[in-house]
């Protein structure tokens, strides 16, 4: 039994490092980024980029890929998003376009391919980085086995969380961020520059999808297209949360992660996630704000 | 003026020309090729019939394709006299066979769990009807659960969406009564009246693009009713649309469901012109494509929607005949993407009203000239 709910704090974790992106970008500015991802995608080729290049090890990899990312969602919302504000589901098609994109530009090692130029470390086949000698195998704690590279994910998401929760509670960018997401034009009215507000929170969702890429490139194969399902999960996470709730991100990351595993044990993996898609509609049915919701006027 | 005034009519008039002229110019492969895209003209047509004309963007559109999809296979692969006799007197599709239990009856009824669904599927009007009436039947409860509960936005969309992933997983799931990942193939033909639909006659191709030019004058005729009209005055407000005593609810559950039985033709229609149904149609990038393909035809245009499936499926056809570009030509729909929801929001068809309008402003305007020299 306390393996299986191992198993189910390491799937939440990783629901939530995708799913911790989403929830500021989404809850704060409105924007269903589709591109998210994809931003995990690149967070991991950075990773691999890192390692064959620079000869960095996963660790170091992850301020450079917070680096990194951060800079893309930056270009993404100057280039794109900020045309968008207001339409909802525009900004979903428009980002599943610049998904397609960046995926390609990956395969096509940014159309360099065409050329016959090739790059150690992108195109389309299969990447993978080594895990740190330290962060392999197991360590027993009270008796059982745990995956070593696996508590120290759960313990690297309870850091970002916390970190997240610091920016977003503790900070002036914090502050400014939350009276956005409660009334925008009340905020602007008051002397905030929305505007830059926006482009630093998505910078800032955009760069903890890249430390999470980071951190599942220890565990997972990295290619093009690993972050197209990764977004649908991460994006059910913070809508049964209830958008605009970091507690509420954390809880529904926690609740979803465990009852797939608990399904996953009792029949397969596939029926565990098909359970984790029943359990997002009927919370959205039941509860449409989502778990946990502040109160709104 | 009165030409011009009804260029609309003659849009979707010029279309069914078109359609209908194609096979003197094409060979059977291609035409084939062409029937699959009009399948896809009528799912655009489906999608924005509810994004375009009601507001609620499905993510989900793949479910009802998938299920007239699965519906159709199911009655054709009990038509396929290939994959029926394999091993056994008794009617079973092949790969039943292979997944039975050892010693489990070679019947129908009961060969794997659950296989007795499909019994009824043995007449193959019974693949056509459930293919249209089973999605908008559950369009029809989706619709007043979710309607009803005055859901709206972006959570149709996730509900719809999450929807069809978990149907996927089921189905794939379901290896003894699905074939799982491997979807149905090496289905027999539709049989009306002893005339067989082979895939590569001229007469199946006919089948198709004279459904789509019905799908499209139908929902164009159905957007202008009464119906039609409150249906845009919900998407424009539903508020003020309930507090004028329209029962809103309604009016969105009934579009859902008529663009979900839309979307289960075209995918009963695909499987007939392909021969195969596969759990790919429920996967979240084909109904994000349906949506790419309304988008850039026009969402507020049912004509349009589906000219910008046919369109974009045709070129990518010809596209991918030129194997460098086959990657290339997802990079430039991300591109083409962005680009129309940014600059062209309402689309190609948005484009042509527009020239159409600005062409209708200048004839008067002259006539008024006239009407002054004199």
């Amino acid at each position: 039994m306390v393996d299986i709910l191992f198993i189910g704090l390491s799937l939440s974790s990783i629901l939530l490092l995708v799913a911790l992106g989403l929830a500021v970008t989404y809850g704060a500015m409105g924007i269903i980024n589709m591109a998210h991802g994809e931003m995990v995608m690149i967070g991991a080729y950075t990773a691999v980029m890192a390692n064959i290049w620079l000869g960095l090890g996963l660790i170091a990899a992850i301020p450079l890929a917070f680096a990194v990312t951060a800079l893309a969602g930056l270009a993404i919302e100057r280039l794109v998003v900020r045309r968008l504000y207001g339409r909802l589901l525009d900004t979903l098609l428009a980002t599943w376009g610049i998904a397609i994109l960046l995926q390609q530009a990956i395969r096509l090692e940014f159309g360099l391919s065409f050329f016959g130029i090739h790059i150690a470390g992108l195109g389309s086949g299969l990447q993978n980085v080594p895990v740190p000698g330290a962060l392999q195998g197991t360590v027993q704690i009270l008796g059982h086995d745990f995956n070593a590279y696996r508590i120290f994910i759960v313990a690297m998401t309870l850091i970002l969380a916390a970190a997240t929760w610091a920016v977003m509670y503790r900070t002036a960018l914090g502050m400014k961020v939350r009276a956005i997401i409660r009334n925008p034009q009340m905020a602007a009215a008051c002397g905030i520059d929305v505007q830059r507000t926006n482009a630093l929170t998505f910078a800032l969702g955009s760069g903890l999808a890249g430390v999470a890429g980071v951190l599942m490139a220890g565990f997972k194969t990295v290619a093009p297209d690993m972050g197209a399902t990764l977004v649908v999960d991460g994006f059910m996470v913070v809508v049964t949360g209830g958008v605009g709730s970091l507690l509420g991100t954390v809880a529904a990351s926690g609740l979803l992660g465990e009852f797939n595993a608990l399904v996953a044990m009792a029949t397969n993996d596939i029926l565990g996630r098909a359970a984790v898609f029943a359990v997002v509609i009927g919370v959205i049915l039941l509860k449409p704000a989502g778990l946990f919701t502040f109160k709104g006027r | 003026m009165a030409g011009l005034s009804n260029y609309r009519f003659w849009a979707y008039a010029g279309l069914a020309v078109l359609l209908l002229a194609l096979p003197l110019v094409g060979d059977e492969f291609w035409l084939n090729r062409v029937a699959k895209y009009l399948c896809y003209g009528m799912l655009g047509a489906a999608v924005a019939l509810t994004w375009g004309y009601a507001g609620v963007l499905n993510l989900g559109q793949g479910l009802f394709f998938g299920i007239g999809a699965y519906a159709m296979a199911m009655s054709l692969k009990l038509q396929s006299y290939t994959s029926l006799q394999q091993g056994s007197d008794t009617p079973v599709p092949d790969f039943m066979l292979w997944n039975a239990q050892p010693g489990a009856p070679t019947d129908l009824c009961c060969i794997t769990p659950g296989s007795w669904i499909w019994l009824p599927f043995q007449w193959q009007w019974t693949g056509v009807i459930v293919a249209v009436i089973l999605p908008a039947v559950l369009a029809g409860i989706m619709g007043r659960i979710i309607f009803g509960q005055r859901i709206s936005g972006v959570f149709v969309s996730i509900i719809t969406l999450a929807l069809v992933l978990l149907v996927r997983l089921v189905v794939t799931d379901a290896q003894p009564l699905t074939n799982g990942f491997n979807g149905l193939t090496d289905l027999g033909w539709l049989t009306v009246f002893s005339h067989e639909f082979d895939p590569y006659a001229k007469g199946t191709y006919y089948l198709v693009a004279v459904a789509l030019i019905a799908v499209l004058a139908a929902a164009r005729i159905l957007v202008a009713t009464r119906a039609g009209t409150i249906l845009q005055a919900t998407r424009d407000s539903d508020t003020r649309a309930l507090y004028l005593g329209y029962d809103v609810p309604a009016y969105q559950t009934f579009f859902f469901a008529v663009s979900a039985a839309i979307a289960g033709l075209a995918g009963m229609l695909y499987v007939i012109v392909s021969e195969f149904a596969s759990p790919s149609f429920l996967e979240l990038s084909f109904s994000i494509t349906m949506v790419v393909w309304a988008a850039v035809g026009g969402r507020g245009s049912i004509l349009g929607a589906a000219v910008g499936a046919i369109l974009i499926n045709m070129i990518e056809a010809r596209v991918s005949e030129t194997e460098a570009l086959v990657e290339a030509w997802k990079a430039i729909i991300g591109i083409l993407f962005v680009v129309t929801v940014i600059y062209l929001p309402k689309g190609l068809s948005g484009l042509a009203h527009d020239g159409m309008a600005r062409l209708r402003a200048r004839r008067p305007s002259f006539q008024l000239k006239e009407e002054a020299g004199q």
